[in-house]
């Protein structure tokens, strides 16, 4: 359960800085949002889902982080970010839209090192 | 595409006492370009300020008061931004250029005090070593939303 945990908090950290690399790119290139971007926003968030899915799995088998609310907290505000990322981008026709995409990515990344701090059973 | 028509503003209230300006841009473009990215840092930081400093108050206020005042200011202070920057109107603007003063003496101060005396700084706030657990983003995102309404401004009035 461990390892499989520890991996999908490694592939969001990767996924999430790929994404963010590619946006800043595209940005960088003057270039719109695309599908192949939102198709990798999408995917992210399933990623997220999962991981989601795996610390409330935690959760109902009785362990505890030090501090709950923070992690409860955590667990709402994390899969909501790539969604209004995602709308708030494709609102903007212009570069600037992958740019936000970009923030969504890095911000991925960084939460899963959060969670970490927060609860060190969720391994990264 | 349909042609881009003026915002009904639908966030902002009116305002009887701000007469237009005759050559403002389309109410919205502080939330445009740029500032789309900007308005998304500022959402960004108004959600993670108002969530920690709703847990360590509601959780364990009297082990830092005061860091724990300063988050919750903190936090006020981004969503003020994140809101005027959003609805971006003349009014709004004005707000939003006081919203990132303030942030911007507020992050250098209390990164200074945070220096200064850590004992008072036992949990981290936003500001605290200016921003350094955010990766000093709360240092330079003032100075971008300066930068970003003035460049608005000029255009309005251009």
């Amino acid at each position: 359960m461990s390892s499989v945990n520890g991996a999908v908090s490694t592939t969001i950290i990767v996924a999430g800085l790929a994404i963010a690399g590619y946006s800043l790119l595209m940005t960088a290139l003057n270039r719109r949002m695309n599908v192949p971007l939102l198709t990798a926003v999408g995917v992210l968030e399933i990623l997220l889902l999962v991981q989601v899915g795996i610390i409330v799995a935690k959760l109902a088998g009785g362990e505890r982080p030090a501090s709950v609310p923070t992690l409860i907290g955590y667990l709402i505000a994390t899969p909501i970010v790539p969604v209004v990322a995602a709308f708030w981008g494709l609102m903007e026709r212009s570069r600037w839209g992958p740019a936000v995409i970009a923030v969504a990515g890095l911000v991925a990344a960084v939460l899963m090192v959060r969670l970490h701090q927060i609860w060190p059973v969720i391994r990264v | 595409m349909s042609e881009p028509q003026p915002s009904p503003e639908p966030l902002a209230p009116p305002e009887p006492t701000a007469p237009p300006e005759p050559t403002a841009p389309r109410p919205d473009s502080t939330r445009t370009g740029p500032g789309r990215l900007l308005v998304a840092v500022y959402g960004l930081f108004a959600l993670s300020a108002s969530a920690r400093a709703g847990v360590q108050i509601a959780t364990k206020f009297g082990h830092a008061p005061v860091a724990y005042l300063l988050s919750a200011f903190a936090a006020v202070v981004y969503i003020l931004a994140t809101v005027t920057l959003t609805v971006g109107s003349p009014l709004a603007r004005r707000i939003a250029v006081l919203s990132c003063s303030v942030e911007l003496v507020g992050v250098l101060a209390v990164g200074t005090w945070s220096l200064a005396d850590p004992a008072t700084f036992p949990d981290a706030t936003v500001w605290s070593g200016y921003g350094s657990g955010y990766g000093f983003v709360p240092l330079v995102l003032p100075v971008f939303g300066l930068l970003w309404l003035r460049r608005v401004q000029r255009r309005a009035t251009a």
